[in-house]
């Protein structure tokens, strides 16, 4: 049997030049590690740049203290939020009407999404009206669905789910249809049903695209909520800072601002990591 | 003479375009004996692929009659395996699991298609590549894990559209000895169509020669080379003939 294409995925152990290749391999290897702790300590070096600018405008006194907090104001008011008895329960009931409008908003964009990619007559019927609905910016809505829904809070989780649905819907859609035509052929020609071309081919394929649909999600799941609170709220982290600007908390405001964009970020790193395992083959 | 296991009478493909009907192939019939290597050979536009489509059931006829193993065709078939130019391995499964497709679209034993499976690696030469996946392959053996996977569930007819044709002129070479190889074992009926004359005449029994605008089956050139072939066949003068026959009735020397 012949194998002559195999060798050079095989792991090379050692060449001709064993001593000089590992060497040279490691000093490859430090270099690298040198590049990365740069490009680290140029990015801190910028936040840090940032806050000092920050910190000389405030306390010299070229901002107004009403307009920009100082950094040890902001800091001073996180403690002060953070250990207050309504910080807590304002938190928890944000973070569940983001998480039921992300999960809802996710779920109904991609069973669309399926449905209309995988049967045409759904996507005759629909797909005109999907794309419609989809030009009017969505926070127009936060008024009505406040007023249908009431100031609790099922009308954030509702614009939260029409915010998520329409990029989970487009990505499930685009990943479905964005498969190599001669997979196609090849499923047809195994006489694969519908059903298994989907399950095997078509469903795995777009979870590349579906994946980059969640991670918009939930950006959006976070800024339909916090829309919706600033509207008509009676509790919820959008509320808080709507009621601290009125009372020219700025510091509050501040404190809050950064603690909801730590918030988002961190969920959306998971959602990254999770995406990496969803989607191993993508580093192959 | 044996019987037909496929054959097409009058078959035509027209396509409607806005400039008027394109006739892709024009009146084409032949037939093909169980166990030959067929290979379907011209240039681009010729017909040739669209021609395997037909006979895969993947593209339906405009016109003509066509008869695979006794029984009207014109629908994908589980007795016919279709291997395209790219491997279209699924990255999201490793090299076994691909290999194992076919068998489970079709519902086969599981026991069973697990031991074939060992035996197809064995067979093209990715023992021990089983865990790994297709993004960790290069293209060469990424097309040996398509001839597994073609052969997972024991096809009669293999349907090959220029399945190497991607493959640098070395890797083909050996792809090519090795389907021979596996031909030679089992003695499956072969269309392979490719744009390459000198490996058609190497491959075949028969090369069926197609010129294009429109499609049409030029004549067919018997390939009376010994078998079992190797590259020394190469060497034979009649090699040479039937190679420059074939460039003749393509019209490509001047």
């Amino acid at each position: 049997m012949t194998m002559t294409d195999t060798a050079h995925s095989i792991p090379l152990s050692s060449g001709r030049q064993g001593d000089a290749i590992s060497r040279f391999v490691e000093g490859e290897r430090r270099r690298a590690r040198r590049e990365m702790i740069t490009n680290r300590l140029l990015a801190l070096g910028f936040g840090l740049f940032v806050i000092a600018v920050w910190a000389i405008a405030t306390h010299g006194g070229f901002v107004h203290a009403l307009i920009i907090p100082t950094p040890l104001a902001t800091l001073e008011a996180t403690g002060r939020v953070m250990s207050a008895s309504y910080f807590w329960p304002n938190v928890w009931v944000t973070a569940q009407e983001i998480f039921w409008g992300f999960m809802i908003g996710m779920a109904t964009g991609a069973i669309f999404g399926i449905l209309v990619a995988m049967f045409p007559a759904v996507r005759a019927t629909l797909y005109p009206y999907l794309v419609a609905l989809q030009a009017p910016p969505k926070i127009v809505l936060a008024p009505i669905f406040v007023t249908w829904f009431g100031f609790d809070m099922e009308s954030k989780i509702a614009i939260s789910v029409v915010m998520c649905f329409f990029p989970m819907f487009l990505n499930t859609l685009t990943g479905l249809s964005s498969v190599d035509p001669n997979a196609v052929k090849l499923m047809r020609s195994l006489t694969a049903s519908r059903w298994q071309t989907f399950r095997y081919l078509l469903l795995p394929n777009a979870l590349p695209i579906m994946m980059a649909g969640v991670k918009l999600c939930w950006t959006l799941a976070v800024l339909g909520v916090i829309v919706g609170e600033f509207v008509g709220a009676s509790a919820g982290i959008g509320y808080l800072i709507y009621a601290m600007n009125f009372q020219l908390d700025i510091a509050g405001v501040f404190c809050l601002i950064i603690l909801l964009s730590l918030f988002t970020l961190v969920i959306y790193q998971l959602i990254e990591w999770l995406e990496n395992r969803v989607v191993f083959w993508k580093a192959l | 003479m044996a019987a037909e296991i496929i054959s097409g009478a009058n078959i035509s493909k027209v396509y409607a375009t806005a400039t008027g009907p394109l006739v892709a192939l024009d009146d084409v019939s032949f037939g093909i004996e169980e166990g030959e290597f067929i290979s379907l050979v011209g240039p681009s536009g010729c017909g040739k692929s669209t021609l395997l489509s037909i006979l895969g059931g993947l593209e339906a006829r405009s016109l003509g009659g066509l008869t695979i193993a006794g029984e009207k065709a014109g629908k994908p078939r589980s007795d016919v395996g279709m291997m395209f130019q790219t491997s279209v391995l699924f990255p999201w499964r490793t090299i076994r699991e691909n290999v194992r497709l076919p068998g489970q679209v079709l519902g086969l034993d599981k026991r069973q298609q697990a031991a074939r499976t060992e035996e197809l690696l064995d067979m093209v030469g990715l023992n021990g590549f089983g865990d790994r996946f297709p993004g960790e392959l290069s293209g060469g053996m990424r097309q040996r894990v398509g001839l597994a996977r073609l052969l997972a569930h024991d096809p009669r007819i293999l349907m090959m559209d220029e399945p190497f044709g991607a493959l640098d002129e070395f890797t083909r070479e050996t792809m090519n000895l090795e389907l021979l190889n596996i031909w030679e074992k089992t003695r499956k009926t072969v269309i392979f169509v490719t744009h390459n004359i000198g490996e058609a005449v190497f491959l075949s029994d028969r090369v069926f020669v197609m010129t294009p605008r429109p499609g049409r089956l030029e004549g067919i050139v018997e390939i009376d080379l010994p078998r079992p072939r190797t590259t020394e066949v190469m060497r034979d003068p009649r090699y040479s003939e039937l190679v420059f026959e074939i460039r003749r009735m393509l019209g490509v020397d001047h």
